[in-house]
């Protein structure tokens, strides 16, 4: 264990010769325990409470007490709720689409917020980039659409028209059936956790790279302090495209959410 | 906002911090007492889940 007060950086620069500029590398993701040496106590998982909070308490005050003439506080709360209600839910799920409005409005504005997180000062750090929670957010989504799919079509049919599919001539089972398994039971929720997960940690390493390298380029000869502007500059373009992106993540990861669980519910007939 | 809505606002924030920090805390130091490690994180999820139902109690439901 590294001893407290002693960051990684701290023991890689004593370690590096010559221009002791240390890269940014995975070792700046595992962050020490606030206090204490109990593993539950680190910075990712405050972020994570903390996400919690901010969203109970933003969505419980934007809601009660609800006018026919919003205020800005409750326009802003159902614009999102909307949004997730009717372009996630309804466009992609159909008819059914109520009941899970729920779990896809959770989903999208835990990851939203969570990925958000890394670009906010001071916290500065995306919880989706410990592979943990895309992992168990992945594995939730698994486990919701392979039980609607059984409570719907009961669990034989289930299974057999995933593994084979009707509508395909015989002969070409043999090259679908192993695929549909791979896919529906181990490619899915692996893709859908690992798309987020190196989505947020690549983000981060980016913005290491150019913001530390801007500092360490500041304390060089004069030549390089000329350079750093440009290194700050591009670690500020960076960070607008970070606020994209995560976004966009957390909004594509949501909508795979509902895709396979609109497949799921799907008729064949 | 108006201020009411600010002080509802600061009041459930305080409820969800001290519900953390309360139940997080007989975690923690279940965890010094008995030597294991996952109690910290059963307070801290049973001490958030309990504020916001708390909080849906005394805030959602008009």
């Amino acid at each position: 264990m590294i001893p407290r007060g002693v960051s990684v950086r701290d023991l890689l620069r004593s370690g590096a010769e010559g221009g002791g500029f240390v890269p940014p590398s995975s070792g700046d993701f595992e962050l020490p325990p606030i206090f204490g040496d109990n593993v539950y106590t680190t910075k990712p998982i405050a972020l994570v409470f903390l996400s919690v909070i901010l969203i109970s308490a933003f969505f419980i005050i934007s809601s009660r007490k609800a006018a026919v003439l919003p205020s800005k506080l409750q326009f802003a709360g159902e614009s999102v709720y909307t949004f997730v209600r009717n372009d996630l839910a309804k466009d992609v799920i159909g008819h059914d689409f109520l009941r899970f409005v729920p779990y896809l409005f959770t989903l999208f504005t835990f990851i939203l917020v969570n990925n958000l997180f890394g670009i906010i000062p001071l916290l500065q750090f995306p919880s989706m980039s410990r592979v943990s929670f895309p992992y168990i957010l992945a594995l939730t989504v698994y486990l919701v659409f392979h039980y609607v799919g059984i409570r719907k079509q009961g669990a034989i049919k289930y299974f057999k028209d995933i593994m084979f599919m009707p509508g395909v001539p015989k002969a070409a089972y043999i090259l679908i059936t192993p695929l549909e398994i791979l896919t529906f039971f181990l490619v899915r929720p692996l893709t859908l956790s690992l798309r987020l997960f190196a989505n947020m940690f690549a983000g981060h390493l980016l913005l290491l790279v150019f913001i530390l390298g801007g500092e360490h380029l500041f304390q060089g000869v004069i030549g390089l302090k000329l350079i750093s502007p440009f290194a700050f500059g591009i670690g500020i373009v960076l960070t607008f495209f970070e606020f994209m992106v995560q976004c966009l993540q957390a909004y594509i990861f949501t909508l795979l959410a509902a895709l396979y669980i609109a497949g799921a519910l799907a008729d064949e007939h | 906002m108006s201020s009411r809505e600010e002080n509802a606002m600061w009041s459930i924030f305080g409820y969800l911090l001290s519900g953390l920090l309360f139940w997080g805390g007989i975690g923690y130091g279940l965890d010094k007492w008995l030597g294991t490690a996952y109690l910290t994180l059963i307070g801290l999820l049973v001490g958030i889940s309990g504020a916001i139902y708390l909080v849906w109690l005394r805030f959602g439901r008009q």
